[in-house]
């Protein structure tokens, strides 16, 4: 009964807040545009302001063609969500292999999928819409696929305690049961979809931010370089809102966050692992006669389609096949380095940030804004900038891989925190606890299922990031490896790594899983149920 | 283990709460709880008395009026971690066991961890062999159970107790109800008590208020001067029943007079 | 022509490369049947591809039966594999790319070439110039580590120890020569320099083909099969480029205007375009264009090409050049 009280109290205050916030954060880009001055490093917000006024109509045309791309993206890559947890639903026995098989194609990094999907579109539209859709389809999907099962099983048996089938089940209770986690999805897709599509657009297109993008790099357009930054940046912010809105217009409580509970697999933990393995095996098996179906059915050219056999062969039976494993290995190294410190920090960073504003909620004013703009700036305008600040080395990989996976991760933390049960904090307040033994005790646990959920996601993030910065700024590990592969025409190295970088990640996905479940068998064993 | 300060008086000057949005839950209420004794609140759901509840433990800020424990605000009881409350959902921590539970209690009251008082907790409140157990594996009842344990341990001087036999089933109710009391009657604890249960009130109490519906407001304020200890038994004699129809008819006045007695349910 | 072009254009964006072929069957008041072909450019829209542009404006592959698309390449762009697929008749490579791709089994010729120069060069600042690489030495090169082996075969041919250099990795931007991190940037003779101009910084430049770097660049290259069976096609697509790109030398200001009147949405600057335009001029023209016309090579180039791809580990044979294409051209 009480529970509005304080929420409807704090809105206006906090938004006063955020939008000090706001100013202060421009204020700082500002004074250190000023302080660099001559570096051709740091455009402030008054280039930036200058450089649009000037530049209004060339933006504005480059912006519309992205947006389109983005939306098209969007409304397919989501489309294609809802279609698959749709199938999943009709064949639960295929769901594990459905989001196995998702998983999979989603970890495949755009790097390599770029070209490749450029050759097969030919020229136009088809890699940009195909790289959004990609980069969004996953978010909403997992979601979806809780979403659809999160409604109480008593609600199932009313409805078939009235002589309905699936069919009312669907329309009645599974449908909006998942309405909440469908809006979680979409809201997470609508700044994916703008970066895939400005990856797309490097795969050779005629016009739109992305092309814009490398022009003003290339040329050490400073001012034009910060300006498609910063509106790529306001408009991935803008539509995150929208869906926001929406969702908010739509639903009656927010929309859930956490992404997924670990799989309902009841018990047996020793079977699990074997049923894992073989899940796995059936997932790769499944994937590699898709490749191969799909490339022989259209007849793909053998020089730079290569099946799974070519990969095999590169790998292991090529006269050469030794020293190709040397540079993948020493290359995935390399990219390991700069990776897994990133991951690291960027989950420490998050989860870090949401203690902090639970301790100190004033706060939240500075950093809400600054996180969700670091989580909208498009990496591939970002990265070369970030390199350029913090150098070459280690610090401005980490710092990019850091980025990416801070934001998911602090917003599903800050949500995890809030679940913490009032009555148990309010236990707490009887006992006059502080604040410290409430974070300790309740909301840091409380926190870990969002946590988990966020550290799973957020490896292909980190692989996404890495290979990207590696790619455009620093000219090292996988990511370059791949993109000179594709130059050279050594499809057989662009192939193997894909597939190598693609399993890889599916592995930490899973890794990460694994310990999810350990952890939370006992932290939140009501959620295992 | 017993309280080393005496127990306070507890007193509500006007206590009111209205929601920001106008609704009003809690009319002005005037009582003074009388050290070591035992009140019983008592009204239809949603009437408002969890509100009040709340508002004596200094959890929820009153609107109007002031409450006073011992003549302090109630932070200040709060601090020296003389105050419990239960409620009706268990509020365990799902990743303690029950006795971790209890323990982290003690912990948060800073006083020492005393692993004998813990065990014969558990003992009362029927827990024996649970000790262990994680909440998720407990009944609901059981976890109310462990939530009282958890309550007593600290030896409050005032305890609340929010429908704190909700979910637990009747057997075990009866012989709470005969158990619990001794223990915080023999450790002379101001105890407030929020239930809808009219036996249940009576049965546990020394003084039964009873509210009308949404807003709270006080309808009669009834002493039960049934001897100490009670038992079961008792339900079934004249002198309980008599009570029990006195706290009945004032329930059903209440909601009479209530202006908009369909609304508040 | 304009309005064709524009036509063209709504049908790719479309992303349908073949609705505009098929539409184009069905457009009435057309002369002859247009033969729909592609053109992968190497990189984004800029006057780099001028002469193409001139080619299609003026309609000269229309009046040759062709409806020629230009389809733009990027840094993540395919360029060798639309031609290898057939989505594109003709693309613009490089001999050392057009080398690798065909080691990996790609059945291209090269047959023509538009830089006749190698656009490499070492680009330093007058205070601390590189005017030859003996200048190299106990220099700090900034350069991306993928072009390894142009500097190493550039110091194999001039007897330069490329321990003596100190490798910096940088990306592709002049900004750590201007802030001094560096002493030279390996890049190209037209983008760095010509951005830094544009910035009022002027640098000197070393070109790596006067230097022994023999080496052509964006070279058109066609799969083995389209020569045997689409030469018409080939012979149309090159007598436009050759057209167009005499056109370009008479008048690179003119060019420039093109390509940005063109491409509004490119993002290109004028005065940019126009050095850039100017400064490709000696790149792609010399005695012998002038005597042969554009495009041309002798065997003598072709050896001091295979002699340049060997110290970058490509082993060709000068059957890698086809001429047949050209000489039609220039013959007919």
């Amino acid at each position: 009964m009480s529970a509005p009280a304080s929420t409807a109290t704090s809105a206006p205050a906090g938004g006063r807040r955020t939008a000090l916030g706001i100013f202060f954060v421009i204020l700082g880009w500002e004074l250190a545009a000023r302080a660099l001055a001559g570096a051709y490093l740091l455009a402030g917000p008054t280039d930036v302001l200058t450089y649009l006024a000037a530049n209004a109509g060339l933006m504005w045309r480059a912006l519309k063609v992205t947006l389109t791309e983005a939306a098209a993206g969007f409304v397919i890559g989501n489309l294609a969500a809802i279609a698959l947890a749709a199938l999943a639903l009709i064949l639960p026995r295929a769901e594990r292999a459905i989001s196995g098989l998702a998983l999979l194609v989603f970890c495949l990094p755009i790097v390599a999928t770029g070209p490749i999907l450029r050759v097969f579109f030919g020229p136009g539209l088809g890699p940009q819409i195909t790289l959004a859709a990609l980069a969004v389809y996953y978010t909403t999907l997992i979601p979806l696929l809780v979403g659809l099962r999160a409604a109480p099983a008593t609600w199932f048996d009313l409805v078939r305690s009235y002589g309905r089938g699936p069919m009312a089940m669907l329309v009645h209770v599974r449908a909006m049961a998942a309405l909440p986690y469908l809006f979680a999805g979409l809201q997470i897709a609508a700044p994916a979809a703008v970066l895939g599509a400005m990856v797309g657009e490097f795969t050779g297109a005629e016009r739109g931010m992305g092309v814009l993008a490398i022009r003003a790099m290339r040329a050490l357009d400073v001012e034009a370089t910060w300006a498609l930054a910063s509106v790529a940046t306001a408009v991935s912010i803008l539509v995150y809102a929208a869906v926001r809105r929406i969702a908010r217009m739509v639903l009656r409580d927010p929309p859930p966050l956490i992404l997924a509970p670990p799989r309902h697999s009841a018990g047996r933990p020793r079977n699990g692992w074997h049923a894992a393995l073989a899940n796995a095996a059936a997932v790769g098996g499944l994937a590699v006669i898709l490749w191969w179906g799909a490339f022989e059915a259209a007849g793909v050219s053998p020089f730079f389609g290569k099946r799974p056999g070519d990969v095999l062969a590169f790998l292991f039976t090529d006269p050469h096949a030794a020293m190709h494993r040397v540079t993948l290995g020493a290359a995935l190294a390399e990219t390991a380095l700069y990776a897994v410190p990133g991951y690291l920090a960027g989950l420490a960073l998050g989860a870090g940030l949401a203690a902090i504003l639970v301790l100190r909620p004033a706060l939240a004013g500075i950093a809400m804004p600054v996180a969700i703009a670091l989580r909208s700036v498009p990496i591939v305008t970002t990265a070369p900038l970030v390199v350029l600040l913090l150098g070459r080395g280690a610090a401005g990989t980490v710092t990019l891989v850091a980025i990416m996976v801070f934001f998911p991760t602090f917003v599903a933390c800050l949500h995890g925190m809030r679940q913490a049960p009032g009555q148990v904090l309010d236990v707490f307040d009887s006992y006059a606890a502080g604040p410290l033994d409430r974070l300790i005790h309740v909301q840091l646990p409380a926190m870990l299922p969002a946590f988990f959920a966020a550290a799973r996601m957020a490896v292909p993030a980190a692989v996404l990031a890495v290979t990207v910065v590696e790619w455009l700024a620093t000219g090292a590990g996988i990511g370059s490896l791949m993109a000179l592969s594709a130059s050279v025409s050594d499809y057989g190295m662009l192939w193997s790594a894909l597939v190598l970088l693609a399993l890889l990640s599916c592995a930490g996905y899973a890794a990460v899983a694994a310990a999810e479940r350990r952890v939370l068998s006992v932290y939140a064993s009501e959620q295992l149920a | 283990m017993a309280a080393d300060t005496s127990p306070p008086e507890l007193r509500c000057s006007g206590l009111a709460k209205t929601f920001p949005g106008g609704v009003e839950a809690v009319r002005p209420l005037d009582a003074v709880f009388e050290a070591g004794r035992t009140t019983a609140l008592v009204g239809p759901s949603g009437c408002g008395k969890s509100t009040i509840l709340r508002m004596i433990a200094g959890l929820e800020p009153p609107s109007g009026g002031e409450v006073t424990i011992g003549g302090a605000p109630p932070a200040e009881i709060r601090r020296r971690a003389g105050l419990a409350i239960a409620f009706q959902d268990a509020s365990l921590l799902p990743w303690r066991t029950v006795r971790g539970n209890i323990r982290l209690a003690l912990r948060l009251a800073h006083k020492p961890a005393d692993a004998d008082a813990v065990d014969r907790l558990i003992r009362l409140v029927g827990l024996e062999g649970f000790a262990d157990t994680r909440p998720a594996a407990l009944s609901g009842g059981m976890r109310q159970r462990a939530a009282i344990a958890r309550c007593l341990v600290t030896g409050p001087e005032l305890l609340l107790l929010d429908e704190p036999f909700g979910a637990v089933d009747e057997l075990t109710r009866r012989q709470l109800a005969e158990d619990l009391p001794r223990i915080w009657q023999a450790r002379g604890t101001t105890t407030l008590l929020v239930t809808h249960s009219v036996t249940e009130a009576i049965l546990l109490s020394d003084r039964v208020l009873v509210f009308s519906p949404r807003p709270a407001a006080l309808v009669a304020d009834i002493a039960v001067d049934l001897p100490q200890p009670r038992s079961v038994a008792m339900t079934a004699s004249a002198d309980f029943l008599d009570l029990a129809q006195t706290v009945s008819g004032a329930l059903a006045r209440g909601i009479a007079e209530a202006p908009d007695t369909l609304a508040a349910q | 022509m304009t309005r064709g072009f524009l036509t063209r254009r709504a049908a790719l964006s479309a992303g349908a490369a073949g609705l505009g072929a098929l539409a184009a069957g069905f457009l009435p008041g057309r002369a002859q049947a247009q033969t729909a072909v592609t053109l992968q450019l190497s990189w984004l829209h800029s006057v780099q591809f001028a002469g193409s542009y001139i080619a299609r404006q003026n309609g000269w592959w229309q009046d040759l039966g062709l409806d020629v698309s230009l389809a733009p390449g990027g840094p993540n762009a395919p360029v060798e594999p639309p031609v290898v697929s057939g989505t594109a008749l003709v693309g613009i490579s490089a001999a050392d790319y057009t080398a690798a791709a065909v080691a990996q089994g790609a059945p291209f010729r090269i047959i023509a070439v538009a830089m006749q120069k190698n656009p490499f060069v070492i680009a330093s600042l007058p205070g601390n110039p590189v005017n030859a690489p003996a200048d190299l030495p106990g220099k700090r090169l900034g350069m991306a580590i993928a072009n390894t082996p142009v500097l190493s075969a550039l110091c194999q041919l001039n007897g330069v120890d490329i321990d003596t250099i100190e490798i910096v990795p940088t990306q592709y931007s002049a900004a750590p020569l201007l802030a001094g991190e560096v002493d030279c940037l390996l890049c190209w003779e037209t983008d760095l320099p010509v951005a830094m101009a544009m910035q009022g910084v002027e640098s000197q430049t070393m070109l790596m083909a006067d230097h022994g770097y023999a080496l052509h660049s964006q070279t058109y290259i066609a799969t083995e099969e389209s020569l045997a069976t689409r030469r018409g096609d080939l012979v149309a697509l090159m007598a436009g480029e050759v057209r167009g790109w005499e056109t370009y030398k008479a008048d690179t200001d003119a060019a420039a205007a093109l390509t940005v009147e063109m491409f509004p949405d490119a993002g290109l600057d004028l005065e940019t375009q126009r050095l850039q335009a100017q400064r490709q001029v000696p790149l792609m023209f010399s005695d012998l264009t002038d005597r042969q016309g554009f495009g041309w090579w002798t065997d003598e180039t072709v050896a001091e090409n295979t002699e340049t791809l060997a110290l970058l580990g490509h082993d060709v044979t000068p059957d890698l050049w086809d001429r047949s294409i050209l000489e039609e051209v220039h013959g007919g």
